[in-house]
């Protein structure tokens, strides 16, 4: 039950109270004190007219008074329950992006002026948590570019320099594989801090997606050639979307890489592209183990990487799906992920169409 | 060719320095961006590598003020940031090529040996290499009286590489060139071209004309 509806039945029920009593007063004043010493002299009929008096000003001053005092009351309350109201809707649309805005204050220093102030100086603190964790995660990943710069520029220079012998030459080439590894997750690490942070525009222009789409299926097909597995693309509806071309391309490269990687040996991928109402709609499928549904939910954390992570034949950082959402989100779109396990798993994506 | 490379980071400024000289390049090493930009504008040298990072003043505030001052010297950036703003920002600002950190030591050399070749690449239609020959019209490739059939793809590939031919391509090169990512797009979609290419123009043939040079790139052989 609402505070408000809470507070308005308290109040109607004292007044009432309040009203019944003043009425049993007023009623035992005139029948049982009043009457007292008349009835020595027998005169009844005065009392009669006194209780009908009494009827009258009951229901001209009392009643009228109670339904003013109710009415007066529940206006009252919303009014000062209002700013509450307001309060509820700004803190709900507070989320990690907006932080450093302050809820609108009244200004006049009352109880829920000074809540608001609370409430804004603990997001303005959460605010600076976030950046300093954002911040921190930045200059990790740039510092970590110096020593990886020169590992990688030391091991090829032993690699192409010494006489090295076979043996120890593929051993330092597989230590540069795993820096190039390093390195990637740094990579994708720094673009998601940045994108975080609000740090990297977009550069948005008209994209054909149906191109790119066509682009990423023939891509798809070479990547998956080797592992037999079969890529149709089975409608795709000519649309054109605002959007940065780089960043679209990486979303569907990913997720076409994704599709081949996940898929099982003779398997199928299905893309298709196709207009729904305003929006344009994706749709990847592949088939292969899938995901369990418990563990679908967190298939965009970043470094999520469910049963593939006990499963070295299957590279990758763990940050691909996290970077798609980014992408599509910046797109103003929606990105999902369903999956049958051993049947199909579909990966969607809605962005809006040019305006 | 005489080289300038200004890298505050004494051991990466050493083995890029080592990978040049051993290329044939002679090479002066500057640690600071003011004493940089005082050598560059004093000195004539074909190139210059320049970090983005640097003490005194920063890497692109030099190209800036190199560029002002009319100075052409081809500049390759190199930075750690390795973002998309960075490398169109480095662009604008005057460089003629940027390499993301941590790079490959071979890609560099081959993007400094470049720079001083800007302009002058081969206008030829028809390319070779050894006995394989790509028309750049009819999109064909021809070795030993055969003829193969190339998606849009495999002919950027196999046109790029042929008019490297001979010198290392490193992957980022090849990402940035033929597929036109400015990203590193995480998959081994050029590992993959490059076995497809290798079986229609090398399967049956010697000698092995595209080669695979270990945790750098590849190299079509003259």
């Amino acid at each position: 039950m609402k505070i408000r509806t809470r507070l308005n039945l308290w109040y109607t029920a004292i007044l009432c109270g309040v009203a019944l009593a003043v009425i049993g007063a007023g009623v035992y004043h005139e029948l049982v004190i009043e009457n007292r010493p008349h009835r020595h002299h027998g005169l009844k009929s005065e009392t009669e007219l006194d209780s009908e008096d009494l009827i009258d000003i009951l229901t001209w001053t009392v009643i009228p008074a109670m339904v003013l005092g109710v009415v007066g009351g529940w206006w009252l309350m919303r009014r000062a329950l209002a700013p509450v109201a307001d309060l509820t809707l700004a803190v709900e649309k507070i989320n990690d992006q907006n932080l450093s805005q302050p809820l609108p204050r009244s200004g006049n220093g009352d109880e829920l002026d000074r809540l608001t102030e609370g409430f804004n100086a603990m997001t303005g603190r959460l605010d600076g948590s976030f950046q300093r964790i954002r911040e921190f995660t930045l200059h990790a990943s740039h510092e970590l570019k110096t020593p990886l710069t020169i590992l990688r520029g030391e091991l090829e220079t032993a690699l192409h320099e010494e006489p090295a012998t076979a043996v120890q030459k593929e051993r330092l080439a597989s230590q540069i594989d795993e820096i190039e590894r390093l390195a990637k997750i740094v990579d994708g690490l720094t673009l998601l801090t940045r994108a975080d942070a609000g740090q990297i525009a977009l550069k948005c222009e008209p994209v054909r997606l149906d191109e790119l789409v066509r682009e990423s299926v023939a891509d798809a097909k070479i990547l998956a050639q080797p592992h037999g597995v079969e890529v149709r693309l089975d409608q795709c509806d000519e649309t054109t979307v605002t959007g940065d071309r780089h960043r679209l391309r990486q979303l569907l490269l990913n997720l076409a890489d994704n599709a081949v990687k996940y898929n099982r040996p003779g398997g199928e991928i299905h893309f298709s592209l196709r207009q729904e109402g305003p929006s344009v709609a994706l749709r990847i499928s592949n088939t292969g183990a899938g995901l369990a549904p418990n563990l679908q939910a967190r298939v965009f954390e970043r470094f999520f990487r469910g049963d593939a992570s006990h499963n070295s034949s299957i590279e990758g950082c763990g940050l691909g799906l996290s970077i798609a959402q980014w992408i599509v989100q910046a797109h103003r779109g929606a990105i999902q992920f369903a999956s049958q396990p051993n049947e199909l798993t579909t990966v969607s994506v809605r962005l809006p169409l040019a305006a | 060719m005489r080289v300038l490379v200004v890298e505050d980071e004494k051991k990466t400024a050493s083995f890029i320095r080592k990978a040049l000289e051993s290329e044939g390049f002679a090479v002066d090493v500057c640690g600071r961006g003011d004493e940089a930009l005082a050598a560059a504008l004093t000195t004539s040298f074909d190139g210059i590598v320049l970090d983005i990072m640097l003490p005194g003043r920063d890497g692109l505030s030099v190209l800036r003020q190199l560029r002002a001052q009319g100075n052409r010297t081809p500049v390759l950036l190199l930075s750690a940031r390795g973002e998309v703003d960075e490398r169109v920002e480095g662009l604008d600002a005057g460089a003629d090529d940027y390499l993301p950190k941590p790079f490959v030591l071979a890609e560099l050399v081959a993007r400094v040996r470049a720079l001083g070749r800007r302009g002058g690449e081969s206008k030829a239609t028809v390319l070779r290499a050894s006995d394989l020959t790509l028309d750049t019209i009819s999109h064909r490739a021809q070795r030993g009286g055969e003829v193969f059939e190339l998606t849009a793809r495999e002919f950027r590939l196999l046109e790029f590489l042929m008019r490297s031919a001979g010198r290392i391509c490193g992957r980022m090169t090849i990402i940035e060139k033929v597929w036109d990512y400015d990203f590193d797009p995480g998959t081994n979609l050029v590992d993959v071209y490059v076995k497809r290419l290798r079986e229609k123009i090398d399967d049956g043939f010697e000698p092995k004309l595209l080669q695979t040079v270990r945790g750098v790139g590849y190299v079509l052989k003259e």
